[in-house]
């Protein structure tokens, strides 16, 4: 029987997909080195709006802010949701609801979820800054580090945390030396991810930072330039940024392939 | 009599309303090659994690080398296990694996590699040391494990079922390679299997398990030729069963044929008589004869089991013909055939 796939024909619509997506950006790559500035044309290669970018204050501002967001609650989530993950696993048998639950943040709209932070936050009547960020996106990176170092539980073999016992080793030393080197890959992979989705998300950031110019990140003070039109520097910032995380979350695709590094 | 090696006394485990262990009491020798039979949920592999530590009695003494350790936790225990899954470290080489336990007793960094090495060859695996165990077959990485508990050398060494994944060639090898480490090493070895063949091959003494308690416990001889209760009959080889009546001492099967016993059933009344497949004989001796029609012969290579089926039983009585007797006398399905047993190999057991 021949085969109904034409090879020639998969071939066109799988480069018409490719160029759908990475056309765009290969654009916004490009007029990040464009002399002139100007979207319409073509000047000459220079990186001079690199260099504009960093002696812009605010935007440099904005990505020290973005930076503390993004490493913080990247820390902060990657503790509690291993913890939270190995806590799981063990009650497992105790139905799903749980897990239901823990990964409610990951699927609801992010605008849902940031309207129901602010209200809950001038509930309690917290002063709204970099700390209120940082808590907000604590919550949603904890479902994401909880998700990825659950799929690596699924296939932990808990018999090693026994033997490892029974060969003589302390719960201290099982925890070092057995435990964390199997589910490193896992956590690594989990905290890469959460690093890169606090990096660039910005609706949440929007609605709990509060007033003034303090708390603005890196996407907020992008929206706020982009008002006023796309200058080349936001090109380059943007160029930067998708960089950093392409190579995050390519690093953080191939811990979390399963093996383990050397492998 | 030498002091034992283990005594479990009156021990027992609870989990919720279930009696995983109900009052066990046994002794093991220095250097035994004892084997824990059971089917699932006999409590067997509960009894097991109970002497490696895992488990804590709920009552009753583990005394080992007659210091009583049945609250001592596992990693302070001079007792190994070599898990059912193996449970090797995945990020570990083999030799990185062996070394852990050795580490642990904190040995000078030469002496350890010394062992390490001693055990690569006594398990054959020289040349795998760096691999790791996902790049292993099967039964390199039991043979792994069994060195990585082997190491230590413990004065017990428990294995929870260690050939049940591996393939049935391989199993009867490797029945045969654990019995020359143990006798080499000299470490009373204790066995978990629900493989009845297994700890009869392998095993210096057996015990069966069932329901949390203790059925039987003697020598494979002992437990297939002298088996004490219908159950352990049943669960050891294979057994044809004659539901009789016993009335003042004379047995009468269904069909109101007399079956004679060396012995007879204590209180008289309900029970059955027993009697191995290769008891029975086609030549016409023995002082017990029944009649029945051949439903179905299979040729096994070194005999022949012979189905008949008999007003005598409710189930085909199973026959084993040694190669020689099958062709002195052949028989085909159809064939009305009497077959003999002495009173000696009857065993009778009350309902």
């Amino acid at each position: 029987m021949r085969s109904i796939a034409n090879p020639r024909l998969m071939l066109m619509i799988l480069s018409a997909v490719f160029a759908f997506l990475y056309i765009p950006i290969s654009v916004l790559f490009a007029l990040s080195f464009n002399e002139g500035g100007l979207p319409t044309a073509w000047t000459g290669f220079s990186v001079k709006w690199y260099g504009e970018l960093f002696r812009n204050s605010d935007i440099m501002g904005a990505a020290l802010n973005t930076l503390i967001v993004a490493v913080v609650s990247t820390i902060l989530a990657t503790v509690l949701g291993t913890l939270l993950a190995v806590g799981v696993e063990i009650r497992r048998r105790k139905g799903r609801f749980l897990e239901t639950i823990i990964f409610a943040p990951m699927i609801i709209p992010d605008i849902v979820l940031a309207i129901a932070l602010l209200s809950f936050f001038s509930l309690l009547n917290v002063v709204m800054g970099l700390h209120t960020i940082i808590v907000s996106h604590v919550v949603f990176n904890l479902a994401f580090v909880c998700s990825v170092v659950r799929a690596r539980l699924k296939t932990f073999d808990w018999s090693i945390v026994e033997a490892s016992t029974d060969l003589g080793a302390p719960m201290i030393v099982t925890l070092w030396r057995v435990v964390l080197p199997v589910m490193l890959p896992a956590v690594i992979a989990g905290a890469l991810l959460a690093f890169t989705l606090s990096l660039d998300e910005f609706i949440i950031a929007f609605f709990t930072a509060g007033a003034g110019r303090d708390s603005i990140t890196l996407p907020m003070q992008i929206y706020a330039m982009i008002r006023f039109g796309i200058t080349p520097e936001i090109n380059a910032l943007a160029a930067i940024v998708m960089t950093v995380s392409v190579v995050i979350l390519a690093l953080s695709q191939r811990l979390n392939r399963g093996g383990l590094p050397g492998q | 009599m030498n002091q034992p090696l283990l005594s479990i006394r009156g021990a027992q485990k609870h989990f919720g309303p279930v009696r995983a262990i109900d009052g066990i009491d046994l002794d093991i020798q220095e250097n035994e090659f004892f084997a824990l039979l059971g089917a699932s949920g006999s409590g067997k592999t509960t009894l097991l994690r109970m002497l490696a530590g895992f488990e804590m009695p709920d009552g009753g003494q583990i005394l080992l080398d007659n210091q009583d350790v049945s609250h001592i936790p596992p990693n302070k225990r001079p007792v190994n296990l070599m898990f059912q899954s193996y449970a090797l470290f995945p990020h570990m080489s083999v030799a990185q694996n062996i070394a852990y336990g050795l580490e642990m007793e904190k040995l000078p960094k030469a002496q350890i590699k010394a062992r390490v090495d001693e055990i690569l060859q006594v398990i054959q695996l020289g040349d795998l040391a760096r691999r790791k165990p996902d790049q292993l077959s099967g039964g390199q990485r039991q043979r792994v494990a069994l060195a990585r508990a082997l190491v230590k050398r413990p004065r017990l060494l428990l294995l929870d079922e260690p050939l049940g994944a591996l393939d049935k060639k391989l199993r009867g090898d490797m029945q045969l390679e654990l019995k020359r480490i143990q006798l080499e090493f000299g470490i009373t070895f204790i066995i978990v299997t629900h493989d009845q063949e297994e700890a009869l091959v392998m095993a210096d003494r057996v015990a069966i398990l069932k329901d949390g308690k203790l059925l039987q416990c003697g020598t494979p001889h002992q437990i297939y030729e002298q088996p004490e209760s219908r159950f352990a009959a049943d669960f050891i080889g294979v057994m044809n069963f004659f539901p009789v009546t016993d009335v003042a001492g004379i047995l009468t099967a269904q069909d109101g044929s007399v079956i004679t016993a060396d012995r007879t059933l204590t209180k008289g009344g309900q029970g059955v008589a027993a009697v191995r497949p290769e008891r029975l004989r086609l030549d016409g001796v023995g002082d017990n004869a029944i009649t029945g029609t051949v439903t179905a012969t299979a040729y096994h290579g070194l005999d022949l089991q012979v189905h008949l089926r008999t007003p005598a039983a409710p189930d085909p009585v199973v026959m084993r013909l040694t190669a020689d007797a099958a062709e002195a006398r052949p028989l085909a399905a159809g064939d009305t055939v009497t077959v003999h047993w002495s009173a000696r190999d009857t065993r009778v057991f009350a309902d």
